[in-house]
């Protein structure tokens, strides 16, 4: 199976809905030991996210996830839309302009997003952060056999045990961090949303028409 | 407790700020699209320029010191938050003009990600940046992990020495090394005595007893540092002043500059008498103090506390700060 310009489509459309259905809960767990904002920029993501695929035409999927990195990128409001902007444009990153991937493509994609985010955060697995739930995931689907399904799936499953470690973290980055071992036993609202994404872009080619 | 704030709609804060900054600076900076604020003379400056970056709720900082051998241009983010890297590279190629530009990035997680990004992106396009970043807080982490450590208030006597090093003429990479000499010796332990609330949202940053101090608090009221009860202005000087000193390695016939910045709801009068005790004790030391400022920098909304700040000098770091200025809250003699 190879992922066409519909099934991208309706995989950011169920990450966007993901999200948007889960914007109070990520504030929640963000004011425990943040500023409590990140289900607003993730809100604000979601909104994006859905005009741009209102608005798809002509755009190749390199140009389309491109532009959504950049938009995610000057979403205000901390540090989620400078993160999600460098992961978005890292997706794009290994495309060329012919616009169906396959899974050895896809692999590449999320390789992609990692590093990416490599190149700008210190943060690795263990620090309580998003790239708790990002590594894993890109190094399940890089181990998944070659086919579009069984890498969603195995990435997916991996950013949820990802997401369920960062309860038993203590926050090594951002403003969570000087509360270090208070956070042990809350997960961490980026590592929830980054597992939000892949979840979402799994239903997409699993479910297209489950809204959230 | 309900919020007491002179604001309109929370979601306009930093919009309204800025406009009512501009309009009551006009003859020393404009306001551009982008939340950036711009040095008047910077049409004209034939130098390394400087740009910095942060959020908003913090004034006077950053962008009261934006001007005339300082800052060419600040650019703003939201209440306690980073701006993007976009504005920051639109704000970096405004600056340059052809002598390079200096980026000064304070040390906290959503400005090293702009900074980050911002960088590559210059990179990319061949501009000519070099990056400093200042992280002086002392409690949140030792001298040899000091990338751990956050900015505080370090960032304004950084800006003062950098742009006199530029106003002389100097090259970015001599200029980057003045400002990355001073900022290697610096040291800033913040106290606070009663928390701010978050005036977007009016949720406490802090929450501490009656007669309670934290020695130790970031920027926002983030904790980190050794509650303790609340004890009077001599010992709460001596506590900070002999941390900062152990951080600094300062010995006997050394040269200091000595900042007591006030947070938001400490009066002048309180660092005043903490100021009095800090160069008594210094004196005892045989340590001078040879630049001092009391009064408030980089404030945390209605915090009370202050941070206090301490760097080692040389001639040439006292000749910068002694420097002309201009800037909506720093002069000195032109």
């Amino acid at each position: 199976m190879l992922l066409t310009k519909d099934s991208i489509s309706s995989m950011f459309r169920s990450v966007a809905l993901l999200w948007q259905n889960n914007t109070a809960r990520l504030s929640e767990i963000d004011s425990l030991f943040g500023d409590g904002d990140h289900g607003v920029t993730v809100g604000k993501m979601a909104a994006l996210t859905l005009s741009r695929l209102e608005e798809w035409r002509d755009a190749s999927v390199k140009e389309f996830i491109e532009n959504l990195g950049s938009g995610f990128m000057e979403i205000s409001g901390g540090s989620a839309g400078p993160l999600y902007g460098t992961l978005t444009e890292g997706l794009a990153e290994p495309l060329s302009e012919g616009s169906e991937i396959d899974a050895a493509t896809l692999k590449a994609m999320f390789a992609g997003s990692r590093d990416a985010l490599f190149e700008i955060t210190k943060a690795r697995v263990g620090d309580k952060t998003m790239m708790d739930v990002l590594i894993p995931a890109v190094e399940a689907a890089r181990d998944a056999p070659d086919d579009v399904l069984s890498v969603l799936r195995a990435a997916a499953s991996a950013a949820a045990r990802g997401l369920g470690d960062t309860e038993n973290m203590a926050a090594k980055f951002g403003r969570a961090r000087s509360y270090g071992e208070k956070t042990l036993g809350t997960p961490d609202a980026g590592a929830m949303s980054t597992a939000l994404l892949f979840e979402g872009l799994l239903r997409g080619v699993e479910a297209p028409d489950a809204r959230g | 407790m309900k919020m007491k704030k002179f604001i309109n709609a929370p979601e306009n804060i930093t919009k309204e700020l800025l406009e009512g900054f501009a309009a009551a600076n006009r003859d020393l900076v404009t306001l551009k699209p982008g939340n950036m604020v711009v040095n008047n003379k910077l049409a004209s400056a034939n130098r390394v320029t400087i740009v910095t970056q942060g959020g908003a709720g913090h004034e006077p900082a950053l962008s009261g010191f934006v001007g005339e051998g300082m800052l060419d241009v600040s650019v703003v983010g939201d209440i306690f938050a980073a701006p993007g890297p976009q504005a920051c590279v639109d704000a970096i190629k405004l600056a340059d003009k052809g002598k390079g530009v200096l980026y000064i990035v304070l040390n906290h997680a959503g400005d090293m990600l702009t900074g980050n990004l911002t960088m590559k992106q210059v990179a990319k396009e061949g501009l000519h940046v070099v990056k400093v970043v200042t992280q002086e807080d002392v409690a949140n982490a030792l001298r040899e992990n000091s990338d751990d450590r956050r900015g505080l208030v370090g960032c304004v006597p950084t800006y003062k020495i950098a742009g006199a090093a530029a106003a002389e003429g100097k090259s970015l990479e001599e200029v980057a090394a003045v400002a990355q000499r001073f900022a290697d010796n610096m040291a800033t332990l913040a106290v606070a005595v009663r928390g701010a609330t978050h005036p977007s949202t009016g949720s406490m940053l802090a929450d501490l007893g009656e007669d309670e101090m934290e020695v130790g608090m970031g920027q926002h009221g983030e904790g980190g540092g050794g509650r303790q009860t609340m004890k009077s202005a001599d010992e709460t000087a001596e506590i900070m002043l002999n941390a900062l000193l152990t951080d600094l390695s300062v010995k006997s016939g050394e040269k200091l500059m000595l900042i007591l910045n006030g947070t938001g709801a400490t009066t002048l009068m309180e660092l005043f008498i903490v100021y009095r005790r800090c160069e008594q004790l210094l004196k005892e030391k045989n340590i001078e103090i040879t630049a001092n400022f009391v009064g408030e920098l980089l404030t945390v909304q209605e915090q009370a506390g202050f941070q206090m700040f301490m760097a080692r000098m040389d001639d040439e770091l006292i000749r910068y700060w002694n420097a002309p200025c201009n800037t909506p809250y720093l002069k000195r003699g032109l």
